[in-house]
């Protein structure tokens, strides 16, 4: 095996090397390239996806009903004559999707006349002079009768009747793919939601004097939707934690990870501990992991790469695996190259730095697979305080570790028994991450979700501090526990069900 | 920036109109599969989270503390008190209820008061010990004083007492109809429960994150299973992609 060779031929492509070009690309490895600022601006992309927030003064049914000036009531016109004569008026957006339940409430100030003021979800095309449910491809709770409409012909009797200083909700509930409404705080009933596309909340006046108002959650709902989310989320929690998985298969996962990237001092104390622990047979069955390889020294080398020493990691190199670094174009060197001029730097030693990025990183400038870490490692020098900077994040210890794992995947590369490429990269648990994001995503269509992903699993439970640290999405986070498996769940759930129901 | 192309382009074809009207099931190569893998990118950080997070929770704290600093990833807990719950762990394990209940009280005072349910399991199982160990009249006083009353408070701790006295009137206790309270496995139980209301009280989820993902890895595999062949991991100890069964 000539591993050497193989990390050569990936170094001198300009695109990720594709798959057949075969081995061991740690280029591959570079989400580490990808700064605490850009996640961030990438989740807080993600979390801007835009809600209702007014009524729609454009597209109402102008000779029937008047929105206030505030964009927040409605108030039925004149007197009704006809029974097509609806004030109906629909919030300015569609209710949004990637999130477990959309909820928003209407108060009735007034029920005017004959109390025919009405809540429901409708579709962009929906004919304004028309109660909601009514029609079809949509769907309202009728205040006069209490009954649900959802469509031509359809309608049934519901739950209460609603009249003046009532608060009646209507919400999506994503998970079940079912709308529900409310009244004052109680759930009066949900029904399966048959309606495709954006749906918009929409309420509607019908008689002399009704006037409601709207709250699309600027002001607390009636309602408690935190803890009806909450409770839909355990509904779902306790679906998944019915399943059986493969005896001690975690135990099993972090040993192998332990393994994979040479923790070699955590696996000791490991395995030491999982001898005295009762359930001791954590290893039965599946075999010794393949990557016992090397360990010892790849612990060394991570070591040496982790405590900002490139030069003995270079020596060591050079003595146990001389294939590794042999060519001094591929990525592995350049990757301890440019690390070593960051040390400079980080050390304050601009003069050492640029002396050394002449004599070793000029020559990869003429590579554009390394383009964007050279320059970003270059761009340090500008900066009087660099660890300030928008780039500072390569002082950090993620950037030593990045180059500590592709060194490692680089020295398990060297293994002569080795079999299959790939886990010279991605440790058992990385390949089952994987595997559960694309079916996870299999079919949304944004990326956007997938970098949602991605942000969930970081910051908001595994690394609570990160918000304080640099977050560009300030301020209204709820700090959800659970967050990391429920959002997944979620995810899932919202899309598998919908896809069922498709 | 190269990781801002990253795009997951192949995925709209599956969820094209036409893809999910189609009564048989879209089939995903291994081919498609693998570049669509490619593209996903798991943060370093995020893992290493994951193992800290299973050995803080399962409470091996000689290997978080290793870990740290190998890793350089911090602990979302403090490992001193891992030692504690570890310690309070081991005690029920082995047996010895009464010490494990002083160890709980030495810690949290309110674990105890605020957990009936905890409470009365431990007791439960300090009764199967001394029966275990043959002290039947220290078991009988016991079971009189401290257990009885509880029974009367609650329907399902009366039933639990009840089975457990009945392992008293049994010669061959091991064949028994309630044998397998004297089991190694119900002094796991316990120990779990008592775990679990140690890392409760100190506002750490109970169960680590990594087994609900891998329920999750299943469940999506189970949904997706329904609309598209395409390579599955069915053994998540290789990790190995199967070929899609056509």
């Amino acid at each position: 095996m000539v591993a050497n060779e193989v990390v050569a031929a990936a170094a001198v492509v300009e695109e990720p090397a594709p798959a057949s070009a075969g081995a061991v690309d740690p280029m591959r490895l570079a989400s580490r390239w990808r700064s605490p600022a850009e996640w961030g601006a990438a989740a807080a992309e993600m979390e801007a996806e835009p809600a209702p927030s007014e009524l729609n003064t454009t597209n109402s049914s102008g000779l029937f009903a008047v929105v206030s000036t505030d964009r927040m009531s409605v108030r039925y016109l004149g007197v009704n004559q006809h029974g097509h004569d609806v004030g109906v008026v629909q919030a300015n957006r569609p209710a949004p999707t990637r999130r477990a339940v959309y909820y928003f409430e209407m108060g009735v100030k007034n029920a005017g006349q004959k109390g025919q003021t009405s809540i429901g979800f409708t579709t962009e095309n929906f004919k304004m002079r028309r109660q909601p449910g009514w029609e079809s491809n949509s769907c309202g709770y009728h205040g006069d009768d209490g009954y649900l409409y959802r469509g031509p012909g359809k309608s049934e009797s519901f739950g209460p009747k609603f009249t003046s200083g009532d608060t009646i909700g209507a919400g999506i509930n994503y998970f079940s793919q079912e709308f529900f409404f409310t009244k004052n705080g109680s759930l009066v009933g949900s029904f399966q939601k048959e309606i495709k596309g954006p749906l918009y909340p929409t309420i509607a006046v019908h008689s002399q004097d009704e006037e409601v108002t709207v709250n699309f959650g600027k002001e607390p709902f009636c309602f408690d939707i935190e803890g009806y989310i909450f409770e839909e989320k355990m509904k779902q929690q306790s679906v998944s934690d019915k399943l059986d998985l493969q005896p001690d298969i975690s135990h099993w996962i972090v040993r192998s990870y332990l393994l994979h990237y040479g923790y070699q001092d955590t696996l000791n104390s490991f395995d030491m501990a999982s001898e005295t622990d009762p359930p001791s047979n954590h290893q039965n069955g599946y075999g010794e992991p393949p990557e016992m390889y090397g360990l010892s020294h790849r612990k060394l080398l991570r070591q040496l790469i982790m405590s900002g020493d490139i030069d003995s990691a270079f020596k060591k190199l050079g003595e146990w695996y001389p294939q590794v670094i042999k060519d001094e174009t591929s990525v592995i060197c350049f990757l301890l190259h440019s690390q070593r001029f960051i040390e400079f730097i980080g050390a304050g030693q601009l003069e050492d730095a640029v002396k050394y990025a002449r004599s070793n990183l000029a020559n990869f400038l003429t590579h554009k697979a390394f383009d964007g870490l050279l320059k970003e490692s270059v761009a340090l020098l500008a900066y009087e305080k660099p660890a300030e900077s928008c780039i500072g994040y390569l002082l950090d210890s993620p950037q030593r570790e990045f180059v500590a794992d592709a060194v490692n995947a680089a020295v398990l590369s060297t293994n002569p028994n080795m079999k299959d490429p790939e886990s010279c990269l991605y440790s058992c648990l990385e390949k089952l991450l994987r595997q559960l994001t694309i079916q996870v995503f299999l079919g949304i269509k944004a990326f956007k979700l997938h970098l949602h992903l991605s942000s969930e699993l970081r910051d908001e439970t595994l690394c609570p501090s990160w918000k304080e640290r640099d977050s560009p999405r300030s301020g209204d986070v709820d700090h959800d526990p659970c967050a990391i498996t429920d959002t997944l769940i979620l995810e899932v759930s919202q899309y598998t069900l919908h896809k069922v129901n498709t | 920036m190269f990781l801002s192309r990253i795009v997951l382009r192949d995925l709209d074809s599956i969820d094209s109109p036409a893809a999910s009207m189609a009564s048989s099931k879209k089939l995903v190569t291994r081919d498609e599969w693998e570049r669509k893998l490619r593209d996903v990118k798991i943060r370093k950080e995020d893992m290493n989270r994951l193992v800290m997070n299973f050995l803080v929770t399962e409470g091996f704290v000689d290997a978080a503390d290793k870990f740290r600093v190998e890793s350089g990833t911090q602990p979302d807990i403090d490992l001193a008190t891992i030692t504690d719950r570890m310690e309070v762990k081991r005690a029920v394990q082995s047996g010895n209820v009464q010490e494990a209940i002083e160890k709980i009280n030495d810690l949290n005072p309110t674990i105890l008061d605020t957990n009936p349910q905890l409470y009365f399991h431990l007791q439960q199982q300090k009764l199967i010990e001394l029966i275990r160990a043959g002290k039947i009249n220290e078991a009988l006083e016991f079971a009189q004083e401290e257990l009885a009353p509880r029974g009367e408070e609650n329907q399902v701790f009366l039933e639990e007492i009840e089975k457990t006295v009945a392992l008293l009137v049994f010669e061959d206790i091991k064949n028994c109809p309630y044998g397998e309270l004297l089991d190694v496995s119900q002094r796991l139980k316990t120990a779990s429960e008592v775990n679990a209301a140690i890392l409760t009280s100190q506002s750490h989820e109970k169960d680590p994150k990594l087994p609900s993902l891998l329920k999750m890895l299943i469940w999506t595999q189970n949904q997706l299973d329904e609309k598209a062949a395409y390579p599955r991991i069915n053994n998540f100890s290789t990790a190995a992609l199967e070929d899609p069964a056509i």
